[in-house]
């Protein structure tokens, strides 16, 4: 296990699984970005962003452990 | 999370035997009891009426899936007779409170897009099933009569479903124009 593999789903499987699902429930993307007021986006970018944070320390502390 | 029990033979007291708790073990059990609980059946179908298992139940309880995230994440480790060992674990308490996070940050994206309440569910409930991986992880490490090791272990099936849930997010995120 020492060898950290690269943990990626390519991300066209995730856009187009996305997609898919989006179809088959009838969503249109474009529709959805009407739907948000600019505060909102402020928000959820800090959310995304502050979650994208704690992966990167939650990577990077198995990666340091698989080192040592 | 699983539930070691172990069991002693009196006998011969170096002999020890670990047994866990699973589901399936236990409904497996009905089989295997022979005698001591000979309607095996029965067994069976105290599982089948708990509405997690209740086929008809199936498509109303759907929309919570994402909440029964099934982990199972399992370690033990004997040091016995041994000196100067060193253990290094994952904290895994840390990685799935991360993945309860993330799990909850896609359904909140589809949620204030969407709007509308049962569509937002619908497809948050599809998103997240892709990747409702049931995890089971159970390592046993026995050290005995050892000097001077070092045991570093990992439970990876967290990080890659962490990994996999970070993607979905940001592909929502990109979608609907946020980021």
């Amino acid at each position: 296990m020492s060898d950290a593999p690269k943990q990626q789903i390519p991300e066209k499987v995730v856009d187009l699984m996305v997609d898919s699902i989006f179809r088959k429930n009838g969503i249109k993307p474009d529709e959805l970005k009407k739907n948000l007021t600019d505060e909102q986006k402020h928000m959820l970018k800090e959310m995304v962003e502050d979650l994208k944070d704690q992966v990167d320390q939650f990577k990077k502390r198995n990666a340091n452990q698989n080192e040592e | 999370m699983g539930v070691y029990r172990r069991s002693r033979d009196y006998s011969d007291n170096s002999k020890q035997q670990f047994y866990v708790d699973s589901k399936e073990r236990r409904r497996s059990s009905g089989n295997n009891c022979g005698e001591w609980c000979r309607n095996g059946s029965r067994n069976e179908s105290r599982f089948e009426n708990n509405f997690f298992y209740n086929n008809d139940a199936t498509d109303s309880q759907n929309g919570d899936e994402f909440a029964f995230m099934e982990q199972e994440s399992a370690e033990l480790i004997w040091v016995k007779e041994s000196c100067n060992i060193e253990i290094n674990t994952t904290d895994t308490q840390a990685g799935i409170s991360l993945q309860a996070g993330l799990q909850l940050a896609i359904a909140l994206v589809l949620r204030i897009t969407i709007g509308d309440s049962d569509q937002s569910e619908a497809v948050s409930q599809e998103l997240i099933q892709q990747f409702d991986l049931t995890q089971s992880n159970r390592q046993k490490i026995y050290i005995y009569n050892t000097k001077d090791a070092r045991v570093t272990t990992t439970d990876l099936d967290l990080a890659v479903n962490i990994q996999a849930l970070l993607q979905l997010l940001l592909a929502l995120v990109i979608i609907v124009d946020i980021l």
